[in-house]
């Protein structure tokens, strides 16, 4: 580790690791829209031409 | 998953850094993106691992409105580019990243350093349209106008990967990958229409917008749009 590195290390703790983890983020996990927001993209949309589609089936209960 | 204080420390200094670009962009105050070399202390240590962490678009609004970087700025952005050199395992991103600051730097300042060889794009042969559009998120500091380099190359060839990867990101409410998958769709070709990009801007900023990363890849694809269309 070089010297300006060290110094850097020691002020705030920051490592090269925090900050290539940083830069190489792995895929935040999905979280799926409700319909009050896909009806805002709806409306955004307007001539529905825009990223709408059918609700994702689900499977029936019993 | 359960974030140390200097990874917190360090997003909330990317996040504040990243305003400014964002202000700048919007054609605000352009005067302190990048904050001063004379800030000591862990403030300025902070900061400078932060322009690192942005990378080149902290040069951003300059670079788009082709206008001389600030010198203190410059000289913050000359340091953060010399503290951080990738290691020799960081991961293809660190490296393309660390590339694009050093390049940047060289287009700021012709008297600069070459920047180093382009790292190659081997990680991304073949890759899934999910792991390109992700990857290409990241990567968004390289989607500028003029671009030429292996990352984007690679790009122009996929639109279509991207823009499922857009819309992908967008239904799974991912803004920030959304907004860097957008600034990508502004200047590839053969972007489908149907994919309704200016809409799909509109509502990721809306949704995603008070993450100064997203509304700052969203301001950064709205100025190249404008920019193309003269």
């Amino acid at each position: 580790m070089r010297t300006d590195e060290k110094v850097i290390q020691r002020v705030t703790g920051i490592q090269a690791a925090d900050i290539e983890a940083a830069l190489d983020p792995v895929e935040a996990d999905g979280v799926y829209r409700d319909s009050r927001q896909c009806a805002g993209l709806a409306l955004l949309s307007g001539g529905g031409k825009l990223l709408l589609s059918p609700p994702t089936p689900r499977p029936k209960k019993g | 998953m359960e974030q140390s204080g200097t990874s917190t420390r360090l997003q909330a200094a990317v996040q504040d850094l990243a305003s400014g670009v964002v202000s700048a962009l919007r054609g605000g105050d352009h005067a302190h993106v990048v904050p001063p070399a004379g800030t000591d202390g862990e403030a300025g240590d902070l900061a400078l691992a932060a322009v690192r962490v942005l990378g080149a678009d902290a040069l951003l609004p300059g670079l788009l409105s082709h206008t001389p970087p600030d010198p203190a700025e410059l000289a913050v952005f000359r340091k953060a580019v010399e503290a951080y050199p990738p290691r020799p395992d960081a991961a293809p991103t660190v490296r393309w990243s660390h590339w694009a600051m050093a390049r940047t730097l060289r287009r700021a300042d012709p008297s600069s350093a070459e920047p180093p060889a382009e790292p190659d794009t081997a990680w991304l042969d073949g890759a899934t349209w999910q792991v390109l559009t992700h990857q290409l998120a990241v990567l968004a500091p390289l989607a500028l106008p003029g671009e030429d380099c292996a990352v984007h190359r690679l790009a122009q060839h996929r639109p279509v990967d991207v823009a499922r990867g857009f819309v992908r990101a967008v239904r799974r409410r991912d803004w920030r990958q959304a907004a860097g998958a957008g600034r990508w769709l502004t200047l590839l070709p053969g972007v489908p229409d149907t994919v309704g990009l200016e809409s799909g801007l509109d509502f990721v900023e809306l949704m995603g917008g008070q993450d100064p990363l997203v509304a700052l890849q969203v301001q950064a694809a709205r100025r190249m749009r404008m920019g193309a269309r003269g």
